[in-house]
């Protein structure tokens, strides 16, 4: 077993591989994680270059790259089947919430409170390759982002073997089967498809003593509540988990397996675990 | 004797100065060669055969240019017709492959007694 391990998209990337040590391995390595690099210039809301902070900047993007226009678009898709629940939209809230740079650079506790919520859902229009967003609509697709560079990553990785590429709980496997960690003692094995998990037990700060943290309620524009402390969903694509755990934090009904983990530390398996 | 051998000799030189002469006078030597007419006709039809070849020749360069830009215009056709059609193939197999995966092919998963490789968290 191959491991590889480095940091992208503010978070560590771990890279398995079930293979013979060479340069075959040593290539789908360097592949995957330029990948991660390449998808992070696109989709990096702290990088300015970006094509997202492009677009966020001037509210239209043209000649976009086709992988910015597809996890646009998988984004409003999500929105729409869950009902809203999952909202590329919620920039505005993130960074009311504190969340304004990178994690590592936010204080851990500040005295200052966080600004009003902002409000969510704001039109965003695709067409071909460009993109239109409504006035004071900006996006976020770090979630969605790290879930399709995941994707992505393990379409080349695969090519060496059958490969497991984990970012920052974000996973998908190619071939093999691979056990994995969800909760204290509890592990699933994946032969197919992806999880994500989806929280609040991390990512956090305070405000003036309000505890925040990066999960926003879009109907409210606040970091969400609730009993749940996280969520961890099995689906065919990690885009797809993370969809459906952030969905499933924020209440919505998720029909797949899942692993639910409550403020006061009981697990509960759902959608046909045992 | 002696007037005897004179005339003799005399006799016989004359003799040889008359045949010389006869075969000098025979042979014309005065008298310009005329150009023979097959010659000059053959020579005619060299030069009109070389006029008509290079003509020919111009001709034939001229339609062979023509034809390679035609035959480099049809081939870039063809390859850009080759070209959308495999464009057209890979988009049908993605599309094939990606309703397949929504359709058919749902995450095997399930719990284990085993160490995990890797764990999954908030991300």
């Amino acid at each position: 077993m191959l491991r590889h391990s480095f940091k992208a998209m503010g978070t560590d990337i771990e890279l398995l591989l079930d293979a013979e040590p060479g340069e075959r391995a040593e290539r789908a390595f360097a592949s995957a994680a330029a990948e991660f690099e390449r998808l992070e210039q696109i989709m990096s809301r702290f990088r300015p270059d970006s094509e997202l902070s492009r677009l966020n900047r001037d509210g239209r993007i043209t000649g976009a790259s086709h992988d910015l226009v597809r996890v646009v678009e998988l984004a409003l898709a999500a929105r729409e089947t869950t009902g809203g629940r999952f909202d590329p939209t919620v920039h505005d809230a993130v960074v009311a919430a504190g969340y304004d740079r990178t994690f590592e650079e936010i204080p851990s506790d500040s005295v200052s409170p966080s600004a009003a919520a902002a409000r969510c859902g704001g039109a965003v229009r695709v067409e071909g390759l460009t993109v239109e967003l409504e006035p004071g609509t900006r996006l976020d697709l770090g979630g969605i982002g790290k879930g399709y560079a995941a994707d992505r990553a393990a379409e080349l990785l695969a090519l060496a073997g059958p490969c497991l590429v984990n970012a920052g709980g974000d996973l998908t496997v190619r071939g093999g089967s691979w056990p994995v960690g969800v909760a204290d003692g509890l592990t699933l094995e994946l032969t197919r498809g992806a999880i994500a998990t989806s929280g609040r037990d991390r990512r956090r700060w305070t405000r003036a003593g309000e505890e925040m943290h990066h999960l926003i309620d879009p109907t409210t524009g606040r970091p969400a509540g609730g009993d749940l402390l996280r969520v961890t969903v099995v689906a065919d694509s990690a885009a797809e988990a993370e969809v459906a755990a952030k969905a499933a934090f924020l209440g919505a009904e998720v029909d797949m397996p899942r692993v639910l983990v409550t403020a006061d530390g009981r697990t509960i398996l759902a959608g046909g675990l045992a | 004797m002696t007037d005897t051998s004179h005339r003799v000799y005399a006799v016989v030189l004359a003799l040889a100065v008359f045949f010389v002469s006869w075969a000098a006078i025979a042979a014309k030597p005065w008298a310009t060669a005329k150009p023979d007419p097959r010659l000059a006709a053959i020579a005619q039809r060299e030069q009109r055969l070389r006029t008509d070849a290079k003509l020919v020749q111009q001709i034939v360069d001229r339609r062979l240019a023509t034809y390679r830009i035609a035959l480099k215009q049809r081939q870039a056709v063809i390859a850009l017709r080759q070209r959308q059609a495999d464009l057209a193939r890979a988009a049908q197999a993605s599309a094939r492959a990606v309703a397949v995966s929504q359709t058919s092919v749902a995450p095997a998963v399930r719990v284990v007694n085993l160490p995990p490789l890797t764990v999954t968290r908030t991300s």
